[in-house]
C-alpha cells in the first residue's frame, strides 16, 4: 500500500482526474470571461490585450460554449481515471486496484485523508458518468441565443446563466470525487458540503417557475439543517475519541465493551445527514418537491449521484467505523431493518397516488433507497450470526450484498437518468405538471415511449433489464445470511425452518412485496403512453443530444442487465476493498 | 412532409442502434462459442425474438401515412419465421434431424441440449435441452404461432401485431426448453411483456384494467417462485462453481442429478423442511399461472379482454407454463414434499374442476365460460398429478398438450363470433347455423372437443387421468365423473341456444344492427379447420405424443417417486 503526503507531486499525480475537473472550472470561468479589454501601459502609447473584461470576442460569446467544455471536461476527466487506474490496478477491466493513500504528516500522528482503491475510483466513475449525462443532456436545456443584441439584458443574463450552471455542476462533481475518497469524517464532510451546496442552486436554478425556486428554498433549508446536525454528530465523535480519522474511530468503536451515550448519540445525528441524502423516512418529505420543482437533469442528479453519496457515507459509518466483531449484533440494526421497510412501503405507496410523474419518480426512488438500506442491514444481521462461510474465492456475503448495492447505485445512473430524460424531453414542449403530459406518446415517439417503458420494468425489476440484476443481488445476499443457520439443518419440519429463519429474511420478504405494489404505477406510466390518446399527434421537437442520451440509456440498461458480468466482478471487487481495511 | 421526414430518420436511428447493440453484445465477451450443432438457440429462440424485434423496429421507422403499405409484407415476414420454428420442430419431433427415440431417453438426460457461459459471474449458463415433456409443449407452441397468425389474419395495426405474436412464441420456446434457473424465470417473465402489450392495444373496452391486472397478478405470484429458485441456488455446495461470485450455479439438470442421487441413496434431498418450504414457494407461482381457484381471477379478465390471437396463445401455451413447470422443478426434484401433499394437490385440484364447470353454467360471456372452462381442465392435470400414478403423470401431460389445441380453438370461435356479430352474450342470438354454417361448425366442433367427445384429444387425456384417479383414490373418481357431466351440459345448452334454437325465424343480436350476418372468411376458417383436424388426429392416433410422455412419467416416476411412494404405504 503507497502512501503519498498530500502536497507531494507523486501524490497530485494520483488525483489527476480531479485536477482535470478543476482544469475544467477554472476553463469555463476564464474562456467565457475572454474581451477584447486592452491596458494601455502608463506614460506609453503601448497597449497591450488584457483579455479579461471588455467586449467579448465572437469565437466564445457562443453560450453553448460551457456546456460544451463541460463535456469534453468530464471525458477527459474520465480518460484520465482509467489512465491512472492503468498504474495501480493490475486488471482495469476488473478492477484489480492496489490502494494508495493520501496523508498529512504536519501533526503528531500522520493523518489519513484519502484513499484511492476500486472502491473509490468505481464511485468516481460513476460520478463522473452521472454527470457527464446530465451535462449532455442539458446542452439544449437552457434558451440561449448566440447572438443577443446588446441592450437585451434578459438575453444577455440567460447567456451568462449557462456558464453558472456547468460551473456549479462541476464544482459539485468535484465534491462528489472527494466524497468518495475520504478517508477522514472531517474530508468527507468538506466534500459532501462542496457537493451539496452547488446542488441546493441548481435546484433553484429553474428560476422561471415558482415551484422551482420553492423547492430550491425548502431543499436548501432542510439540507442544511440536516448537515448541521450531522456536523454536531461529528462534533461529539471528535469528542470522544479525539480523531475524524475512520480508522480511528473504528478502533474506539470495537475497544467499547458497553454502549456509551456520547457516541451512539453521535453517530445517530450522523446518520441523520445521511439519512437526508438518500431520502430516508422521515426525511424524505422534502425530496419529491424538490424532483418536481428542479428541472429535470437537476433532479436526475439528485436521483442518483446525490443520494450515491449518502450511501457512500453511509457505507464508510455502517460498515467500517460501528461494525461489531462476529457474533454481536450492531447497535443499529433493528432500528434501520424498521426504518428500511418503513422506507421503502411509503416510498412506494406514496407513488401509487402521485399524479405528478416527477414526484412519482421521486417517491419511487424513496423506495429503492429502502432496499439499499435492507441491504444494509442484511450486512449486520450476517455479522450478528456465527455464519462465516466463505467460498472458494474468499468472497463473503457482506461483500456480496454490499456490491449489490453498488451495482444498484451504479445502473440507477442508465435507468432512472434514462426516465428523467424522457421527461426532460416533455418539458421542451411544455411543463410537465400531471400524466397527461405522457398521454399517447407511443403514438407521438415511439422510439422514446418504448425507452421510458423500458426504464419502467427496469425500475420496477422485470428481467432481463439492469434493475432486476440489481435487485437479485440484493434479495440473493440477504436470504444467504438470513437463512444459512436455517437450511443446513436437514431433520426440521416445514414450520421449524420456517420460524427459524433470521427476521431478515422478511425484509427480503418485503422487498417482492414492494416490487408488486411498485408494479402498479410503472406499468401504468406503459398503460398511459400506449393507451391514452393524447391531443395531438405531432413528434415532439426534434432534440438529438437528448435523444441520444436517452437511448445510451436505454441500451445501458438492457445491456447491464443481459451481460453483467463485467459489473459484478468489478462491484465485488469495490466491495472487498471496502472490507479490506476494516 | 418534414414531419414524416424526421420519423423515418428516428427510426433508422434505432434499427442502426440494435444491430451495433446486437452485435456488442454478441462480440461483447472474447470467446464466442460456435454454434454448430444447435438446433435451439438461434432457430427457435433467436430467429422468432431477434426477427420481431427488427420488423417492428422497421415499421416504426415507416411514417404513419404509409404503414398500410408494408403491413402486408410484415404480416407474411411474421408467418414465413414461424412456419420456419415450425419446420424446424417437426423435424426435431419426427427423428429426421437426429436419430432420437423420445420414449426411451432416460430421466434428466436432453436432446440437443447445449450450454454456453453467460454470466459467469453469478453462475447463470445458457444451457437448452429438450425431452419428452418439452418437445410436445415446444411443438405446440410451434405450431400454434402460425395458427394465430392465420386466424387473426386481418387484426387492425398489423405491423406490430404478428412481429409481437412471433415474440411471444419465441420467449414461450425460451421458457420450454431451459435448463437453467435463471435463463427460465428471464424467459418466465418475459412473456408477460408481449402479452401485456396484446391485451393493452388490441384488447376490448376494459383492457386497461385486464392487462394491468394479467401482469401484476402473475408477477406477483412468480416472484415467490423467484425466492423459491433463491433459496435452492444459495444450498448449493460453494465449491460448485470457480467463476461465480457465490461458488454455485442455477444448472436445473444438476439440481435434479443431486435429488436423484439422494433418491437413491434413500435420503431426503435437503431435508424435510426446506423440500416442503420449496415446494410450496414454487408451486405458488405456478398454480397461479395454471390457474387453478382461488387463484384464477386474472384469468377471466385477461381472456375476455385480449384480442382473439392474444387469448389463443394465453390459453394454449402460456397456461401450460405452469404445468409444464411443476413437472420440471418441483416434482423432479422435490418428491418427498409431493408425496407429503399429494392431499392437498387433490382437493385444489378437485375444487378448481367443480368450481370452474360450475360457474361456467351461469355464464353469459362466451369468453369468460370458455375461460373458466380451462380453469376446470386446469384442475384434470393437477389431479392427474396428484394421482401419483405414470398413467395419471401422462394423462396430465396429455392434457396439457390436448387443451392447447382445443382451447385455441374454442377461443378463435369465440373471437370470430365476436368479430362478426359483434356480441359475446351467448343467449343474444338464435339459429346462427344458419346464417353461418362454417363458424357454427367449427363452434360445435371446438365445443364438442371440449367436453371430451371419444376420438377427439380431450377425451385420451381425460380418460388416463379418471383411471389414475381411480387406482389411486376409489370413489373419489365420482366428483370428476359429474364435472364431465356438468362440463357436457354448458356446452350443449349454449349450443342449443346459439346454434339451432329459433326455426324458421331466427333471432340475430341487437349489437349487430342493420348488418347482415356474414361467415367467417377463409384465413379464419383455414385457423381453425387445421386446429380440428390436428384434434381428430391426436384423438385417434394419441400415441404419437403419448408415448414419449409416457415414457418421460414412468422414468420420472421410477426414478424419483418409487422410495417415497412406497415409504408412504
Amino acid at each position: 500500500m503507497a502512501a503519498y503526503d498530500v502536497l507531494s507531486i507523486d501524490g497530485g499525480l494520483k488525483l489527476l482526474p480531479e485536477i482535470v475537473l478543476l482544469a475544467g472550472i477554472l476553463a469555463l470561468f476564464f474562456i467565457t470571461n475572454l474581451g477584447d479589454a486592452k491596458i494601455r501601459i502608463p506614460l506609453t502609447r503601448l497597449r497591450i490585450p488584457a483579455l479579461l473584461g471588455g467586449n467579448r470576442f465572437k469565437w466564445n460569446s457562443d453560450p453553448r460554449i460551457p456546456g460544451i467544455v463541460s463535456v469534453f471536461t468530464l471525458i477527459f476527466a474520465i480518460g484520465m481515471l482509467i489512465q491512472t487506474l492503468g498504474d495501480d490496478c493490475a486488471d482495469i477491466m476488473k478492477g484489480f486496484c492496489s490502494e494508495t493513500t493520501i496523508l498529512t504528516t504536519t501533526g503528531k500522528n500522520p493523518v489519513h485523508l484519502l484513499k484511492l482503491d476500486s472502491f473509490s475510483r468505481l464511485f468516481e466513475l460513476m460520478f463522473f458518468l452521472a454527470l457527464l449525462l446530465v451535462s449532455a443532456a442539458s446542452l439544449n436545456r437552457l434558451q440561449a441565443d448566440s447572438n443577443p443584441s446588446n441592450d437585451d439584458l434578459e438575453q444577455l443574463l440567460d447567456n451568462r446563466r449557462q456558464v453558472d450552471f456547468y460551473l456549479l455542476l462541476l464544482i459539485s462533481g468535484l465534491g462528489m470525487t472527494v466524497v468518495a475518497m475520504s478517508m477522514n469524517l472531517f474530508v468527507l464532510f468538506i466534500g459532501l458540503e462542496l457537493a451539496s451546496l452547488p446542488i441546493y442552486v441548481l435546484v433553484a436554478f429553474h428560476k422561471e417557475s415558482k415551484a422551482g425556486s420553492e423547492a430550491g428554498v425548502k431543499y436548501f433549508i432542510t439540507g442544511a439543517i440536516s448537515s448541521a446536525v450531522g456536523l454536531y454528530g461529528m462534533s461529539l465523535l471528535y469528542l470522544w475519541s479525539g480523531s475524524l480519522q475512520l480508522t480511528v474511530l473504528e478502533a474506539a468503536w470495537a475497544s467499547m465493551d458497553t454502549p456509551e451515550a456520547l457516541p451512539l448519540f453521535g453517530i445517530s445525528l450522523l446518520l441523520v445527514g445521511f439519512g437526508f441524502k438518500i431520502s430516508s423516512v422521515p426525511f424524505h418529505f422534502v425530496a419529491p418537491d424538490a424532483y418536481s420543482g428542479a428541472s429535470s437533469p437537476v433532479a436526475a442528479l439528485l436521483a442518483t449521484a446525490s443520494k450515491t453519496l449518502g450511501f457512500i457515507g453511509l457505507m464508510r459509518i455502517l460498515m467500517i467505523v460501528t461494525l461489531p466483531e462476529t457474533g454481536e449484533t450492531a447497535v443499529w440494526m433493528f432500528a434501520f431493518g424498521t426504518l428500511s421497510v418503513v422506507t421503502m412501503t411509503w416510498g412506494n405507496l406514496a407513488a401509487l397516488g402521485s399524479e405528478n410523474p416527477k414526484r412519482m419518480l421521486a417517491y419511487s426512488s424513496v423506495a429503492h433507497a429502502g432496499y439499499m438500506m435492507a441491504a444494509l442491514v442484511a450486512v449486520a444481521a450476517w455479522k450478528s450470526g456465527s455464519y462465516t462461510e466463505t467460498n472458494n474465492n474468499g468472497l463473503m456475503a457482506a461483500e456480496l450484498i454490499i456490491g449489490a448495492i453498488i451495482f444498484h447505485l451504479f445502473v440507477l445512473i442508465s435507468f432512472k437518468i434514462g426516465a428523467f430524460m424522457v421527461i426532460s424531453h416533455l418539458e421542451t414542449e411544455d411543463d410537465v405538471t400531471d400524466m397527461s403530459s405522457l398521454h399517447g406518446l407511443a403514438k407521438r415517439e415511439p422510439i422514446i415511449a418504448t425507452s421510458m417503458f423500458v426504464f419502467m420494468l427496469a425500475l420496477a425489476g422485470v428481467p432481463p433489464l439492469a434493475g432486476f440484476m440489481s435487485k437479485f443481488l440484493m434479495v440473493t445476499g440477504i436470504v444467504q445470511v438470513a437463512s444459512a443457520d436455517v437450511l443446513v439443518n436437514n431433520n426440521v419440519d416445514l414450520i421449524p425452518t420456517i420460524l427459524g429463519m433470521h427476521w431478515t429474511f422478511f425484509l427480503a420478504i418485503a422487498i417482492f412485496i414492494n416490487s408488486a405494489i411498485s408494479l402498479y404505477y410503472y406499468l401504468r406510466i406503459g398503460v398511459l403512453m400506449f393507451f391514452e390518446e393524447s391531443s395531438t399527434r405531432l413528434p415532439l421537437p426534434k432534440v438529438s443530444i437528448l435523444r441520444f442520451v436517452i437511448f445510451v440509456c436505454a441500451i445501458g440498461t438492457v445491456f447491464f442487465g443481459i451481460n453483467s458480468d463485467w459489473l459484478v466482478e468489478t462491484v465485488t471487487n469495490a466491495a472487498s476493498a471496502l472490507f479490506a481495511d476494516s | 412532409m418534414a414531419e414524416n421526414k424526421t420519423k423515418l430518420n428516428d427510426g433508422m436511428y434505432v434499427i442502426g442502434g440494435l444491430f451495433i447493440a446486437i452485435s456488442v453484445l454478441m462480440f461483447a465477451s472474447p470467446n464466442m462459442p460456435s454454434m454448430e450443432n444447435d438446433w435451439v438457440t438461434l432457430p427457435l429462440i433467436g430467429l422468432p425474438i431477434l426477427g420481431s424485434l427488427l420488423l417492428m423496429g422497421f415499421a416504426s421507422a415507416v411514417p404513419a401515412w404509409r404503414k398500410e403499405s408494408i403491413s402486408e409484407t410484415i404480416k407474411y415476414a411474421s408467418l414465413g419465421i414461424a412456419l420456419i420454428v415450425l419446420i424446424i420442430t417437426t423435424l426435431m419431433m419426427t427423428d429426421i434431424l437426429m436419430n432420437v427415440h423420445w420414449a426411451n431417453i432416460t430421466f434428466n438426460q436432453y436432446m440437443y441440449e447445449v450450454e454456453y457461459n453467460w454470466i459467469n459471474s453469478i453462475g447463470a449458463e445458457w444451457h437448452v435441452g429438450i425431452d419428452g415433456l418439452s418437445m410436445p409443449m415446444v411443438w405446440l407452441t410451434a405450431l400454434l404461432v402460425p395458427i394465430t397468425i392465420i386466424t387473426t389474419w386481418n387484426e387492425k395495426k398489423p405491423w406490430y401485431y404478428h412481429p409481437l405474436l412471433i415474440l411471444m412464441g419465441g420467449c414461450l420456446i425460451g421458457v420450454f426448453v431451459s435448463l437453467d434457473f435463471f435463463m427460465f424465470y428471464v424467459f418466465w417473465e418475459l412473456t408477460l411483456v408481449p402479452m401485456f402489450f396484446l391485451i393493452l392495444n388490441w384488447g376490448g373496452k376494459e383492457r386497461k384494467y385486464a392487462a394491468q391486472k394479467f401482469f401484476i397478478y402473475t408477477f406477483t405470484a412468480s416472484i415467490l417462485m423467484l425466492l423459491g429458485i433463491i433459496t435452492l441456488y444459495l444450498l448449493q455446495d460453494p465449491s460448485t462453481a470457480n467463476a461465480s461470485i457465490t461458488g454455485r450455479t442455477f444448472d436445473m439438470h444438476d439440481m435434479i442429478q443431486n435429488a436423484q442421487e439422494q433418491v437413491i441413496l434413500g435420503n431426503i434431498w435437503l431435508g424435510p423442511g426446506v423440500q416442503k418450504l420449496l415446494f410450496v414457494l414454487f408451486m405458488a407461482g405456478f398454480l397461479v399461472k395454471l390457474p387453478v381457484v382461488p387463484f384464477h381471477t386474472w384469468l377471466p379478465d385477461a381472456h375476455v379482454q385480449a384480442p382473439t390471437g392474444g387469448s389463443m396463445l394465453l390459453a394454449g401455451v402460456m397456461l401450460k407454463m405452469g404445468a409444464y413447470g411443476m413437472f420440471r422443478i418441483p416434482i423432479s426434484m422435490f418428491p418427498y414434499a409431493l408425496v407429503e401433499f399429494q392431499m392437498p394437490l387433490m382437493i385444489i385440484g378437485m375444487i378448481s374442476l367443480f368450481y370452474g364447470a360450475w360457474v361456467c353454467l351461469g355464464q353469459t360471456n362466451l369468453k369468460r365460460m370458455v375461460a373458466y372452462s380451462s380453469v376446470s381442465h386446469m384442475g384434470i392435470i393437477l389431479l392427474g398429478i396428484a394421482s401419483l400414478q405414470p398413467l395419471g403423470f401422462a394423462g396430465a401431460i396429455f392434457m396439457m398438450f390436448a387443451h392447447g389445441l382445443i382451447s385455441p380453438m374454442l377461443f378463435g370461435v369465440a373471437g370470430a363470433f365476436k368479430h362478426h356479430y359483434h356480441t359475446l352474450e351467448i343467449g343474444s342470438m338464435r339459429g346462427m347455423a344458419k346464417h353461418s354454417p362454417w363458424l357454427a361448425g367449427n363452434m360445435m366442433f371446438s365445443w364438442m372437443g371440449s367436453l371430451g367427445l371419444p376420438l377427439l384429444a380431450g377425451f385420451v387425456a381425460e380418460v388416463a387421468v379418471l383411471i389414475a384417479l381411480w387406482f389411486e383414490f376409489g370413489w373419489w373418481v365420482i366428483i370428476p365423473g359429474i364435472t364431465l357431466a356438468i362440463t357436457a351440459a354448458y356446452y350443449l345448452w349454449s349450443m342449443q341456444r346459439t346454434i339451432f334454437e329459433g326455426g324458421e325465424n331466427t333471432e340475430l343480436p341487437k349489437s349487430l344492427g342493420d348488418e347482415k350476418p356474414r361467415d367467417i372468411a377463409l384465413s379464419e376458417n383455414i385457423g381453425l379447420i387445421s386446429l380440428a383436424i390436428l384434434i381428430v388426429i391426436f384423438g385417434i392416433f394419441p400415441f404419437i405424443f403419448f408415448e414419449m410422455m409416457s415414457g418421460y412419467s414412468s422414468e420420472l416416476i421410477k426414478q424419483m417417486l418409487m422410495d417415497d411412494i412406497m415409504r408412504r404405504w
